[in-house]
């Protein structure tokens, strides 16, 4: 360590001969450490008892060398301060003003270079009555240029008590000016998630800032990885950011303090952000975002409790319910047994569904509740049960009654197993409605432990379940239900109804995957077996020997198979305008070595998916901007996507090729004979595109 | 900018859905990234091994003051001492220092620096290119990683809960590799699997 420089130790004597009050403040003065001198400041000439005020270290950096924000970034280490103070006197914590990003080789530090200012506030007690008091430091810092440095210094200053109205020191204009570079604490409601390998954090009520040119620090060390740039929007007073988790982030804080820079303009503010599932977006969300603490857990299993009640009431599920509902007024002390029979059924499909969602989750995939919705043979599949389900209350045919637990079999053996399957049935049918329905409640689940998800999915199918167990349970309440008579039948086909505006619901979903033309074949194929339902429903009173009997069936046999063979196409369109980016061909492994082999093209493969939000943010911000297109035509590069939407096996073994499992993945391919592939990183800008591809073409 | 049901569909996506893992760092409870290196003795060692015994990762920098507080009060070289004698643990120490950055050295220096330090790894490796230590996306000295018998890594991150480079901070902070081969030793999950690291940037 170098000591003091050779003026000082004079000015020091000559301060501390100095009547202590007379002249103003004694200090230590400026001390000289390794490559930066710092002080402790006042802001203020002297202290009044009761009146809190500034005092702070100053850093003078020498050029090229800086220390650290309370966040030091990738590295580093913050600068701490421990005071020794006189009874009566109680420091605060340090103010940190809004630190600089500084990128050193391949990581990103967050701290200040020239010369700064660490303010703390200090309260002196209302009933002070020295006449001076002295207050010591101790500062510990990491300084750095490449290499670092630790460094250390004990510091004091002396102020004189008096009780008048503090005036400002000589260094009162380096306060405000530090001041002026403070966040201020704002209360918007703020919240963030760690799912996934991604930091996502959403401020609401969002004034008086610029997205374009908005810095995002988040005050907890090890949270993010600070050398890739955050994906930053800013809609409607809302405001987004993604950015990836660290390598070595581990728990996720109570409460993240999460300063935001709008530089250009001269403000910053710090909101402080809870975990959480992050709000959709509309009018609902920002008018109720008072007081949002992070539900415990036995809230959260409640609140799906009540959800699943709330599902009975949704148009899947109310139909076969009700009517199911009414088959038990009449099976008198078995009832309770249908119940207990149809709740397990809710609740083994329920774990079912949630353990497969676990098990992919924890497998890498990334997949939501309703993840069934994702494949469009499912989703077609649902619009034929439902339609024929519909069909069925319309009086058209009378089939379906029987597997949905609603036939007179319920005295029978198979009594059981029938209301077991209902209750499968009631949970598989419910799955569509609980996807937009319950999604944020179940976003929550998603972010907990596998054991505590579970125990919410379950909480959510015993709340569906709970109404018809209730029934079942509580004979006084059943005999209040309305007695069975010729009005069920109306009562049935009013139920129809509700289940067309699913099936209507479900073929929009369908139209988003499989596009306008794959819709009409499974309309098709819904008119092929409304067709066939409609025959079965005439033909079936008949005895089998009646004229036109036979060729009745095989009409039937046709129309099933025609609305078998309508699925099947159906399923195998694809909605146009998927992963329809700017200049791009579909990947496939032909193409690309067929491309490869051309030594004048380069290649930029994207492999993307619909539901992965990083792709999608990549490709809004950056592949698609005229940047990124600008440098393919410019340097000769081909651009091909390979959509990962539904598992395609090719695309698979391509990302294991790379070590992936998972998209996106971007690969670059220099011109020139057996290019050597160049990985990109998974966020991109258009900069890094274009660099990368610049580089890549060797100009 | 994206519009509004943009941004609606990607809170929702964000807050439903999961988003693709990062591939770049290791994972704790996955196997530890294979490597192969070159001792200060000329002998190459692989991960693979040491299958069977704990191995414990110590990216270093003699010039780094963090390196400095821990080997200054011989806080390391217990450890080391203690990994091998009551763990039968292997110490890997891994300079992944570039030629001419801080750090770097050559195998005779390595050596003398063992024996100045009265230092007690298995083996010291020296990792010139840094493939291996951005493998494991080891950002400073002293990082420390441990892999358990079966070759899965258990343990990630810092030397011990305090980042300072104060030496008298030692004695009241948390051995995270000491706590970790003990809970190892006892057959438990290891509590703190992942901490934060504190130190020098290794200079690749």
């Amino acid at each position: 360590m170098i000591p003091i420089r050779p003026p000082l130790p004079l000015l020091l004597l000559a301060l501390a001969l100095l009547p202590t009050g007379a002249a103003g403040a004694a200090a230590s003065g400026p001390v000289q450490r390794d490559h930066v001198v710092v002080e402790l400041v006042s802001a203020v000439e002297h202290v009044q008892p009761g009146t809190p005020f500034r005092v702070g270290v100053t850093f003078e950096h020498e050029p090229e060398w800086h220390t650290y924000w309370q966040n030091p970034g990738d590295s580093g280490l913050e600068t701490k301060f421990a005071w020794t103070l006189p009874a009566g006197l109680a420091a605060g914590p340090i103010e940190w003003p809004w630190p600089e990003r500084h990128r050193i080789e391949h990581l990103v530090n967050y701290g200040y270079s020239d010369q700064h200012l660490l303010p703390v506030t200090i309260t002196p007690a209302a009933d002070l009555t020295a006449d001076s008091v002295t207050l010591a430091v101790k500062a510990d810092w990491l300084i750095c240029r490449i290499e670092c440095i630790p460094g250390s210094a004990e510091l004091t200053l002396s102020l004189p008590v008096r009780d008048a109205a503090p005036t400002p020191s000589r260094f009162a204009a380096r306060f405000d000016a530090t001041a002026a570079r403070t966040p201020e604490a704002v209360d918007w409601p703020a919240a963030f998630t760690t799912e996934g390998g991604q930091f996502g954090l959403q401020v609401q009520d969002v004034t008086g800032l610029d997205a374009s040119r908005l810095e995002v620090f988040p005050a907890h060390p090890t949270l993010v990885e600070h050398a890739v740039d955050p994906f930053v929007a800013l809609d409607a007073g809302t405001l987004q950011v993604v950015q990836p988790l660290s390598p070595f982030f581990s728990r996720t804080p109570d409460t993240l303090r999460v300063v935001l820079v709008d530089r250009e303009a001269g403000r910053g503010v710090e909101v402080a952000a809870r975990p959480g599932a992050l709000e959709s977006l509309g009018p609902a969300a920002t008018a109720a975002s008072g007081e949002r603490e992070p539900l415990a857990l036995i809230t959260v299993l409640l609140l799906a409790l009540a959800g699943g009640v709330l599902l009975n009431l949704m148009p899947c599920v109310f139909p076969v319910l009700s009517l199911k509902a009414m088959s038990l007024v009449g099976s008198g002390e078995r009832a309770g047994r249908h119940g207990g029979a149809y709740t397990a059924g809710v609740l083994v499909t329920f774990a079912l569904l949630a353990g497969a969602l676990l098990a992919l989750r924890a497998g890498g995939e990334a997949i939501g509740w309703g993840f069934q919705l994702q494949s469009p043979g499912f989703v077609a599949g649902l619009v034929y049960l439902f339609f024929a389900m519909a069909l069925s209350l319309s009086g058209v045919f009378d089939l379906g009654t029987r597997w949905m637990g609603l036939g007179q079999e319920l005295s029978g053996p198979d009594g059981l197993r029938g209301s077991f399957f209902t209750g499968a049935l009631a949970t598989l049918v419910a799955s569509p409605c609980t996807a937009p329905a319950m999604g944020t409640a179940l976003g929550v689940a998603a972010a907990l432990p596998a054991a505590q998800a579970m125990a919410v999915f379950l909480a959510l199918g015993f709340g569906l379940a709970l109404p018809m167990l209730v029934l079942s349970l509580v004979p006084a309440l059943a005999r209040r239900l309305p007695r069975p008579g010729p009005w069920m039948v109306t009562f049935r086909q009013v139920m129809a109804f509700p289940l067309y505006l699913t099936v209507v619901w479900l073929l929009w979903v369908l139209g988003n995957q499989v596009g306008s033309t794959g819709m009409s074949w499974l309309l098709a194929g819904l008119v092929a077996l409304a067709f066939a339902l409609w025959l079965a429903g005439r033909t079936a009173g008949r005895a089998a020997a009646a004229p036109g009997q036979a060729l009745a069936h095989v009409l039937i046999g046709l129309a099933m198979l025609g609305a078998l063979a309508a699925w099947l196409n159906a399923i195998d369109f694809e909605a146009p305008g998927r992963a329809a980016t700017a200049g791009a061909e579909p990947w496939s492994a032909e193409r690309l070595a067929e491309l490869n082999a051309d030594p004048a093209r380069g290649v930029l493969v994207n492999m993307t998916a619909d539901w992965c939000v990083t792709c999608k943010v990549n490709e809004a911000v950056a592949l698609s901007t005229d940047t990124v297109q600008d440098a393919l035509d410019a340097y000769g590069f081909e651009y091909l996507v390979g959509d990962w939407t539904r598992r395609d096996p090719a695309i698979t073994g391509y990302l294991e090729t790379f070590g992936r499992n998972g998209v996106p993945l971007y690969v670059v391919y220099p011109p020139g004979p057996d290019p050597r592939p160049v990985v990109l990183p998974q966020l991109l800008t258009p900069g890094a595109v274009a660099a990368a591809l610049r580089e890549a073409a060797g100009e | 900018m994206p519009n509004r049901p943009t941004l609606l569909l990607t809170t929702l996506l964000l807050s439903i859905a999961l988003s693709a893992p990062l591939a770049a760092a290791p994972v704790i409870g996955e196997p530890a990234p294979e490597f192969e290196l070159t001792d200060t003795a000329g002998t190459t060692h692989r991960l693979s091994d040491f299958r069977g015994r704990t191995v414990i990762l110590e990216w270093t920098n003699h010039e780094c003051p963090f390196v400095q507080k821990h080997y200054d009060s011989d806080n390391m070289q217990d450890q080391q001492r203690t990994a091998a004698g009551e763990h039968d643990a292997v110490w890997l120490t891994i300079i992944s220092s570039k030629p001419g950055a801080q750090g770097h050295v050559g195998p005779e220096q390595a050596d003398a620096l063992t024996a100045s330090r009265s230092a007690a790894p298995t083996a010291v490796l020296i990792d010139e290119s840094g493939d291996v230590g951005r493998a494991y996306a080891a950002q400073v000295t002293p990082h420390m990683y441990i892999i358990d018998g079966e070759g899965t890594l258990v343990y990630m991150g810092g030397i011990d809960s305090n980042p300072s480079a104060d030496p008298a901070d030692i004695p009241t902070s948390t051995q995270y590799v000491l706590a970790a081969l003990d809970d190892l030793a006892a057959g438990r999950a290891v509590a703190e699997p992942v901490t934060r690291p504190y130190g020098c940037t290794i200079k690749y």
